[in-house]
């Protein structure tokens, strides 16, 4: 909320400049967004006495003062004005001084007279739209002083960002309590003169049946008011406020508001039917609001109706139909406190927002509801006219908010603030409104009722918080915890020492995005409120948004990416949902670029493959590639599910071929996802004493079958090469010229050893003739000659 | 001539033939070459010395003598020239093989952490070292564990201001509406229950790094950022504890002494609850475009643990007190990397990844 520094200072007399109140704000709470200054202080400008005034010989509009300004020597000014006189106290613009206008003054000649200055009129120091002559000061204005100080034109005003504890604060007069508090100084009564009432004008008739959400409810009518615009200074404070006057009543209730803290609310009087009731709405009622809206209610909502329809909905809005015009003559005005829960889900369920409700929700001062009443009807009937009829009351303020008080131990908030407590703060905390007892360890402090965010012995210590200042409390090291240290989670490091940038995108994607990797099962978990349709899933599957991030670098020249991303996919289970940990891959296009020492290569399954394999052995794990045509949306033949032991925890495989081209990536993509949560425990690495006897290695070339798995051929190796072999792997792989159609060449290289002895020509025979014969048998392949 | 005369003639000739044909050799193949024609079993001198037998057998000794004379000038010469050019030959090798060391070398595609990970890494590893343990939760998660446990009822103004994203087909205990996190405060009630589950009371002093959500989105917000979240309970817990450790933390991820303030400010699950700045680290507090000219600029919200959020984890707090603070990840990498558009961390353009991935 905005706040005028010249409205502040009709709470408090406050004498430090605008600058330092801010940083007080700060430090008591109230964040400060800004400090705007819509007039900025005139410096240079004095009060002048004219001490002689005689005609310009030259020049018959012109005159030749001699003005004092409190120097030794009286300034010769040539004036144009017509309306001073010998005697007279001007403002005077000296050499130097810049003017609101962005008029620099200088020495001047004027008709061959010398000017040492210039008396200013109104508008020149931007107090007024125009003048007709000089600004005549009152007889007391100290001679040589500064205008600027003198008038108090400086105006700054503060943009505060109000936390929602304090609906103490969201007025001027809150603000200055604080302030004054702070500072010491006296807050300034509040005028709580009793109107002349008319026994003429019957008091409404009112009946509250919910008042369990409106405790107290005052109406009373105002009879043959002329509504007209609201005076000049009232409608700049408002704007200076950031509200736009309306009208005079609706302005003075908008202003009464901002500098007290109770939202009122007028009614057109002749535009009410019946009795006013205060009540629970049906279920189904129509509510045509102020804001255009038409509203279909809940029961519950609280509503203030006449005998035909809903006027109001409780402390948020009036009715369209029920409002103030120009035309007014006769209002109803209604001053109430409203229970601040209720007003914040009726403000929920129908997303309407008022200055009104954001008070009542915060919770207004019990106390201000009648005062509040009588200076609206004071400023209306002085300014409009009209006169007022007895107040209609519903309910008692004293008994909301009243008779709260906190105990608590002085050296328990001294502990918990790691600060002494002055007994010097409880002056401060008796300002702002509280009652404070305080004898040796015991604190007793009342609570005004206005403090609805206060009950509770901390509470207490966050006020003597912010009167000590969180400044002048110590920073201190609190003593270790012991606790066991936690093992680093590794993952994500080890799959970019690999090669890969990680990335982090969205965890909601489209429902087209859902439907490219996972079938459709009913088990999506949609967002009720997405920001786009773009955004509206929780992602099932990591790939989507590492297409994404793919596509948006090869638009950028990139020749190709690998990517890797570690975060969660969400989906629906009998349960209720599971939120499962993922690490993803993506590998596409040239992701090394050419090199002296070799050529730039297409990423292939192979590349995406192998980095799995190294990521899993850093794990102490080993995975087995398990051929599946089935992955939805990887292409058959080049995709694989990951078996970790037993466990299926992952997939790999190439993009299909349609979904890559609707992401507009012509290279082949290349996709893994592995399931952390799956992932068993690694083995850790024991020690196996090194071989003290060398290892034999041997090469045998077979053709196979085209289609024969390396895996099989391997374990098939493994199984039927006898107990010395200790590794076994493929080496070449060729098909093509010299190797009959439909046949592959696969080189196969073991390794033997024994760990007792020296292997003999005879070892090695007997492991290759064990070798040849398990090929022949289980594959019928042949060694190539 | 005699016959004695003429043989040692022959030598002394061989003798001065070889050594300028030794001298004369080109390389170490060379050189072997004319090993084997001289000295070798069919070479020259062996050659010469077939004429012995014809001499007398007392001039046999004295030849005999000369002979070794010129063998042996003749190896001593030999193993001189072949050092000299074995010297040579390797002058030239090393010519031939040297190399430009300023090539690139052979590097397997270097890939890098994200900024924020970097950012999550260097907090946890601060708080670890300060014996701070680390937890997640979950991201799907219901009222009770957002709000309500934290103090904050529903009909809370600052419920309001959280901007919750909801989920739809999904539902809590009693009905409750799910929805995705708005903060990782609710590992707080998560990680004190568990705790407490294993060893019955505080102390405990926990950091929880996650994703969260808010239902905002612009050129200042993202709906998806990172947090990390991180309390203490423990008896006599204080403010001024929580300043010190803030003091701590703050200069040891800036990797300098930072100043800090604290500005009170309001929290529904702290009493007292302060909003923390640090000192402009771009102008160190001389007042600069980026902290709007104060000097300050603000990076967390802290404040001593309500008394209602202990409560509902049922920790007496009369007994223990904690404090509590989060801080949102990439305002902290952007403050301390210079990243000046928080799109940048969710566009993932891989000049930025690679360029801001690098440790420091
Ligand atoms: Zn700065």
């Amino acid at each position: 909320m905005k706040i005028p520094f010249s409205w502040l200072k009709k709470h408090v007399a406050l004498t430090t400049t605008p600058n330092q109140i801010a940083d007080d704000l700060v430090r008591l709470g109230h964040e400060v967004e800004g400090v705007e200054t819509p007039r900025a202080a005139v410096k240079g400008v004095r009060v002048g006495l004219i001490e002689s005034k005689i005609p310009h010989p030259d020049a018959d509009k012109l005159s030749l003062l001699k003005v004092n300004i409190g120097e030794a020597e009286p300034l010769g000014i040539v004036c144009g004005a017509a309306n001073m006189a010998e005697g007279d106290r001007v403002p005077v613009a000296t050499i130097g001084a810049s003017l609101p206008n962005g008029l620099k003054i200088k020495k001047g000649k004027i008709r061959g007279e010398v000017s040492f200055g210039m008396c200013c009129s109104e508008s020149e120091l931007g107090l007024a739209e125009d003048a007709a002559g000089l600004l005549i000061l009152p007889a007391d204005a100290p001679v040589g002083a500064e205008v600027g100080d003198y008038l108090e034109l400086e105006e700054a005003v503060f943009d505060l960002s109000i936390t929602p504890n304090r609906g103490d604060c969201m007025n001027v007069r809150g603000i200055a309590r604080d302030l004054a508090a702070d500072a010491g100084l006296p807050l300034a009564d509040i005028d709580k003169s009793m109107i002349e009432t008319n026994g003429d004008i019957a008091a409404p008739a009112v009946s509250v049946t919910a008042e369990q959400d409106c405790p107290v409810y005052m109406a009373r009518s105002i009879q043959g008011i002329t509504v007209a615009d609201s005076p000049a200074w009232m409608q700049a404070a408002l704007m200076m406020a950031g509200m736009r006057p309306i009208n005079g009543i609706v302005d003075v209730l908008s202003y009464i508001m901002l500098d007290l803290g109770q939202p009122m609310h007028a009614f057109d009087a002749d535009r009410l039917a019946g009795n006013i009731s205060i009540r629970s709405a049906r279920d189904g009622e129509d509510f045509a609001a102020l804001d255009g809206r038409e509203l279909k209610l809940n029961a519950g909502d609280l509503v203030v109706s006449d005998a035909d329809s809903v006027i109001a909905l409780g402390g948020i809005m009036g009715s369209e139909a029920s409002g103030v015009t120009g035309a007014t003559t006769n209002i109803v005005l209604e001053s109430a406190f409203f229970r601040p829960a209720r007003v914040s889900e009726t403000r929920r369920i129908y997303a309407m927002v008022s200055e009104a409700s954001m008070r009542f929700e915060r919770g207004v001062d019990p106390a201000m509801v009648a005062i509040a009443m009588q200076r609206a009807t004071a400023m209306m009937t002085e300014l409009f006219g009209g006169s007022a009829g007895e107040i209609t009351l519903c309910g008692d303020a004293d008994t909301i908010n009243s008779g709260r008080s906190v105990r608590c131990q002085v050296s328990r908030i001294a502990t918990r603030l790691g600060v002494d407590i002055p007994v010097a703060a409880d002056a401060v905390l008796t300002r702002m409104g509280f009652g404070v007892n305080r004898h040796e360890d015991r604190l007793d402090v009342a609570i005004p009722s206005f403090r609805h965010d206060v009950s509770i012995p901390e509470d207490i210590s966050e006020e003597y918080a912010r009167i000590i200042g969180f400044d002048a409390i110590p920073a201190v090291l609190p003593p270790l915890s012991t606790i066991r240290p936690d093992q680093q989670d590794r993952s994500i490091h080890d799959a970019v020492a690999g090669g890969f940038l990680q990335v982090v995108s969205y965890a909601f994607i489209s429902s087209d995005e859902q439907r490219l990797f996972v079938a459709a099962d009913g088990l999506d978990i949609a967002l009720q409120n997405p920001i786009s349709d773009a955004m509206s899933m929780m992602r099932r599957s990591p790939w989507p948004g590492l297409l994404s991030v793919a596509r948006h670098n090869l638009n950028r020249q990139q020749s190709g990416v690998a990517l890797v991303e570690q975060g969660r996919t969400y989906v629906q289970t009998v349960a209720g949902h599971d939120e499962t940990n993922t690490m993803a891959w993506l590998m596409t296009g040239q992701t090394q670029q050419d090199q002296w020492h070799c050529a730039a290569r297409q990423a292939d399954f192979f590349d995406l493959k192998g980095a799995l394999e190294t990521w899993l052995s850093l794990r102490g794990l080993t995975g087995r590639f398990i051929a599946d045509d089935a992955i939805q949306g990887l292409q058959a033949g080049q995709s694989a599910k990951i078996l970790i032991g037993r466990t299926e925890a992952g997939r790999i495989g190439r993009v299909d071929g349609d979904i890559a081209a609707a992401f507009d990536i012509d290279a082949p993509v290349f996709v893994a996802e592995i399931n952390l949560d799956k992932l068993p425990a690694g083995k850790q690495a024991k020690f196996v004493p090194l071989p003290e006897f060398p290892a034999v290695e041997r090469d045998l070339v077979f053709l196979f079958d085209r289609n024969t798995s390396s895996d099989a051929i391997l374990n098939a190796v493994k199984s039927g090469a006898g107990k010395l072999l200790t590794d076994a792997r493929i080496f070449d792989l060729y098909a093509g010229k010299g190797v009959p159609e439909g046949k592959i060449s696969l080189g196969i290289r073991f390794t033997l050893q024994d760990a007792k002895r020296t292997l003999t020509q005879e070892d090695s025979d007997a492991a290759s003739s064990a070798i040849i014969a398990a090929m022949d048998k289980r594959f019928g392949a042949s060694l190539r000659g | 001539m005699s016959e004695i005369d003429a043989l040692k003639d022959r030598l002394e000739s061989l003798q001065a033939e070889a050594l300028a044909a030794f001298a004369g050799a080109e390389d170490l193949n060379g050189l072997q070459g004319l090993r084997v024609h001289y000295l070798g079993k069919k070479g020259a001198l062996t050659e010469v010395l077939k004429g012995v037998g014809k001499l007398a057998p007392a001039d046999r000794p004295v030849i005999g003598k000369f002979v070794n004379q010129t063998k042996q000038a003749l190896a001593v010469a030999l193993d001189a020239v072949e050092a000299e050019l074995a010297v040579k030959a390797k002058a030239a090798r090393i010519e031939a093989e040297r190399i430009d060391v300023t090539l690139s070398g052979r590097k397997s595609g270097s890939g890098a952490l994200h900024p924020v990970q970097n950012g999550l890494d260097e907090l946890t590893a601060i708080f670890s070292q300060m014996g701070f343990a680390v937890a997640e939760g979950p991201e799907i998660e219901d009222e009770f564990h957002n709000f309500d446990a934290l103090n904050i009822p529903a009909e809370h103004p600052a419920r309001a201001m959280h901007d919750t994203f909801f989920l739809k087909d999904l539902q809590g205990d009693d009905g409750q509406p799910m929805l995705l996190r708005t903060h990782t405060s609710p590992v707080q009630i998560r990680a004190m229950k568990r705790f407490l589950a294993e060893s019955g009371e505080p102390p405990l002093a926990v950091v929880a790094p996650g994703r969260v959500y808010r239902c905002d989105y612009d050129v200042t917000h993202s709906p998806m950022f990172h947090q990390v979240e991180v309390f203490k309970v423990d008896r006599d817990v204080s403010l001024a504890h929580l300043k010190g450790v803030l003091q701590h933390f703050l200069s040891a991820y800036f990797e300098k002494e930072v100043a800090i303030r604290l500005r009170p400010h309001y929290f529904p699950f702290t009493e007292p609850s302060a909003e923390v700045d640090i000192g402009c680290v771009f102008c160190a507090g001389k007042g600069c475009r980026i902290c709007k000219g104060s000097g300050w600029i603000e990076v967390l919200g802290s404040g001593m643990i309500h008394p209602n959020v202990l409560k509902s984890v049922g920790i007496d707090s009369e007994e223990f007190s904690g404090f509590a603070f989060g801080l949102g990840v990439e305002r902290m990498v952007m403050l301390k990397k210079g990243i000046p558009d928080l799109r940048l961390f969710f566009e993932n353009d891989v000049r930025f990844l690679s360029r801001m991935g690098v440790a420091k």
